[in-house]
């Protein structure tokens, strides 16, 4: 009930949100004289293919694990059922799988252009007739891609597809990053003339696109042009049937021989152990260097993690790219006192992003252990130590990309050697906190049986995790914040720090140092306990 | 090597296990028999430090496992009746894994860990991913990891599913090996054959509650089956305590 009500009040909150702002947004280009209009439909343009890109990289993840990977598939296949209905009941599973939140949160983006554009009923009733076979079209050119995927890719090694997509989803997003030049909307001088920068807005997205047609028939529908409206919903609903037939012919010919592949037994050689990692890491106690080893090994062998990998280096270049395009130097304010403050924000940013790597990696550690977890809890090693162990494995690799990260975007920044060395010591110092928390949340929420730690990333716990580490960062933000700023202003304009001012900063310092501490042993402490009081998995 | 002191393990209102009082000596082969739910696999996580009792403790080599879990999960070889395993270590990378965890050292450590994969005819495979290994090679593969570290106790549920013959008999002449080189075996198992051929005592538990311990002829004198086999000694004292109070069902 507690979680129905937590994740039912943030869904809705942000859905609230999402019309509000975009109602805003749509408020205010229509103040604008002259080409506000053009400005609301190139952002409905840009929505639409960012909707359709994710629909399909949704898609095409959720139908290769329906269609090839689920569990129940041995059993499905055993009924007397034909292939193309087995494949038409997985890829409509996938479908709405796949798309339920893009369309739950797409609903609000669109209404809120009805409102603004006081659209009549035939706008609303085009909505469904163009999200339905959006999605359809999305899914549809997915699982025909993942069905050849299989085919041409050797089946027996179908996981590999994951890293595929993920260097693919990169390349998309990199691609749709550049496309919607968000540099050029804000900044007309780049343009030699404003008829230059209209007819640039203007110019249309590809006529084959689904999200053109998706576009074309909102946008006639808000004109009140029924007819050609009419017309590009055909052309949707016209391709969604077409794909579908497509895919029930292709099922018919290679979804079977693909997924028979993919059952086949997989054998990797793996090279002799010559003892050269246990040598190296021969200084650690006996359980740890087990647990290190284990875990690497894991890591590296399981491709479905490095589309993850892709996903977060995407993250973090589209990160810097964004600092380093930012136009400081044409700001009205003080250079100086931008470039440090941007550098506190980045603080706070560069502690997301921990956040969201810390979700993927350090949360879903303890659930990514399976039905094998009953190897650790019968093993001669304690709950505390194991989780400790697993504490130490992920303190490294994240400190050193935290610490990275704000050093280079505060070298892009150009900020002072104080704000440089605050940064880095405020990280230091938040990164423990926030992968204690990761760890000990996920081992209080564990989810043996999931099938992808992913799936751990969306529960209950993970959405406890992500509030109270956002709740930590912003505090001991907040908690810097103030002092920073005296310390700051004193610096730049010359005068001296009251006595009392120095007890306020030092107790800030002090009660930021604190939460950092309890942010380790509080969330450890109760992952200790759950998991101690839980029941083993996989061992019944 | 095994004293359990009143131990009751309760599953929200599912009581598993009631009250079980049970010793078991060194260098003795208990099979522990019972029907489906009967308490035998709850027993064994009891007794592998898997899961803590409701009430009562566990001693293992006399020691606490409430108190000193980690010492007397050493003493403990754990063989569970599903072998879920680290799916992208190759079978020796495991028996490292293994070997580290319960500190098992020493020159002679690869050569010892390949002779009892070799023993269980492993050793051919032993670079490959565990994903790719049969059910039985997994279950082989368990049993040759918890000898690694030679514990005197061997805590083993179900040990025959998913063996061929062959395996089967292998490790049936292991257990009556181990036993005699002084290893106590904890065996719980539904192959009452196996049972009545190797085990030195054996313990039948019902709905929780352990009905009746002994040898095979001390188990045929309660159940008053006469020259009958266990398997008739087996129906008779389980069906006792099942239908001794057929209003049970009707209520």
């Amino acid at each position: 009930m507690l979680k129905l009500a937590v994740f039912g009040g943030l869904g809705t909150l942000f859905w609230m949100g999402i019309f509000v702002v975009t109602y805003r947004v749509l408020r205010y280009f229509q103040r604008v004289e002259g080409f506000g209009d053009v400005l609301a439909f190139k952002l409905l343009s840009m929505v639409l293919v960012t909707f359709f890109s994710l629909l399909v990289f949704s898609a095409i993840l959720t139908s290769l694990s329906k269609l090839y990977l689920s569990r129940d598939l041995l059993l499905v296949h055993a009924m007397p059922v034909s292939r193309e209905r087995i494949f038409l009941a997985r890829w409509l599973e996938s479908t709405a799988d796949s798309s339920w939140m893009v369309v739950v949160y797409a609903l609000p983006v669109f209404l809120s252009y009805g409102f603004t554009y006081r659209a009549d009923a035939v706008y609303y009733a085009v909505i469904p007739l163009v999200i339905v076979p959006l999605c359809l079209i999305a899914s549809g050119i997915s699982a025909a891609l993942v069905m050849l995927a299989v085919v041409v890719l050797p089946a027996t090694r179908v996981r590999s597809i994951f890293a595929f997509l993920g260097l693919a989803v990169l390349i998309l997003l990199y691609f749709t990053f550049r496309m919607l030049r968000p540099e050029r909307l804000v900044d007309p001088e780049a343009f030699t003339t404003v008829m230059m920068y209209l007819q640039n807005l203007s110019t249309p997205a590809s006529p084959l696109l689904p999200s053109t047609w998706a576009y074309d028939a909102l946008r006639e529908s808000l004109g009140g042009n029924s007819l050609s409206a009419l017309f590009h919903t055909g052309l949707l609903l016209s391709a969604s049937v077409f794909l579908t037939l497509l895919n029930l012919m292709l099922a018919g010919s290679i979804y079977f021989p693909g997924f028979s592949n993919t059952q086949a037994a997989m054998i990797r050689l793996i090279q002799s152990p010559s003892g050269g990692l246990h040598r190296l890491l021969g200084f650690l106690p006996n359980a740890t260097r087990a647990f290190v080893i284990k875990e690497v090994r894991t890591f590296w062998r399981d491709q479905t993690q490095w589309s993850q990998l892709f996903l977060i280096a995407a993250l973090i270049v589209i990160y810097l790219y964004n600092f380093s395009v930012l136009p400081l130097e044409k700001s009205p304010i003080q250079t100086v006192y931008l470039q440090n403050l941007f550098s506190f924000l980045n603080m706070g940013l560069a502690a997301f992003v921990l956040t969201a790597i810390t979700a993927r990696f350090g949360f879903s550690t303890v659930s990514t252990e399976g039905p094998a977890f009953w190897i650790v809890r019968s093993a001669p090693v304690s709950i505390r130590t194991y989780l400790w162990i697993k504490f130490w494995i992920y303190l490294p690799p994240l400190l050193v990309l935290s610490e990275v990260l704000i050093v280079c975007t505060n070298i892009l920044l150009q900020v002072t050697p104080f704000m440089m060395g605050l940064s880095t010591i405020t990280l230091l110092f938040l990164t423990p906190g926030v992968i204690a928390m990761g760890i000990g949340m996920g081992a209080a929420y564990p989810d043996f049986t999931a099938e992808n730690p992913t799936q751990a990333v969306t529960s209950f716990g993970g959405l406890l995790f992500m509030i109270f580490s956002a709740a930590y960062i912003g505090a001991v933000i907040v908690l810097e914040a103030g002092p920073v700023y005296t310390l700051f202003m004193s610096d730049l304009k010359g005068f001296r720090i009251p006595a009392w001012q120095w007890i306020w900063i030092y107790g800030s310092f002090s009660v930021a140092g604190l939460l950092a501490a309890l942010a380790i042993w509080l969330p450890m402490r109760m992952g200790i306990q759950r998991l101690e009081a839980g029941t083993p998995s996989g061992h019944k | 090597m095994i004293r359990l002191e009143n131990i009751s393990k309760h599953y929200g209102s599912t009581q598993a296990v009631r009250s079980l009082d049970l010793q078991v000596p060194q260098g003795e082969l208990f099979g522990f028999l019972g029907p489906n739910g009967a308490g035998k696999t709850t027993t064994i996580r009891i007794i592998g430090g898997l899961i803590a009792p409701t009430t009562g403790r566990v001693f293992i080599d006399d020691i606490d496992m409430q108190r000193e879990p980690e010492r007397a999960k050493r003493c403990i070889g754990l063989i569970p009746d599903r072998p879920f395993l680290y799916e992208k270590l190759s079978g020796l990378e495991f028996m490292r894994f293994t070997a580290d965890l319960y500190g098992v050292s020493g020159d002679g450590l690869v050569q010892r860990a390949e002779r009892l994969l070799d023993f269980f005819g492993l050793l051919e495979r032993s670079n490959e991913l565990i994903e790719s290994y049969s059910h039985g090679m997994k279950q082989r593969l368990i049993m040759a990891s918890s000898l690694l570290h030679e514990p005197p106790l061997i805590v083993v549920d179900e040990p025959m599913v998913g063996l061929d013959p062959k395996g089967i008999k292998m490790v049936r002449e292991l257990f009556r090996e181990l036993v005699s080189g002084g290893t106590t075996i904890f065996m719980s198992t539904h192959t009452l054959k196996l049972a009545e051929d190797v085990c030195d005592r054996i313990g039948i538990i019902n709905k929780g509650r352990l009905v009746a311990t002994g040898s095979i002829a001390e188990l045929k004198q309660a159940a008053r089956v006469g020259d009958a086999d266990l398997e008739e000694a087996f129906l008779r004292l389980t069906q006792e305590e099942t239908f001794d109070a057929p209003g049970d069902y009707a209520n």
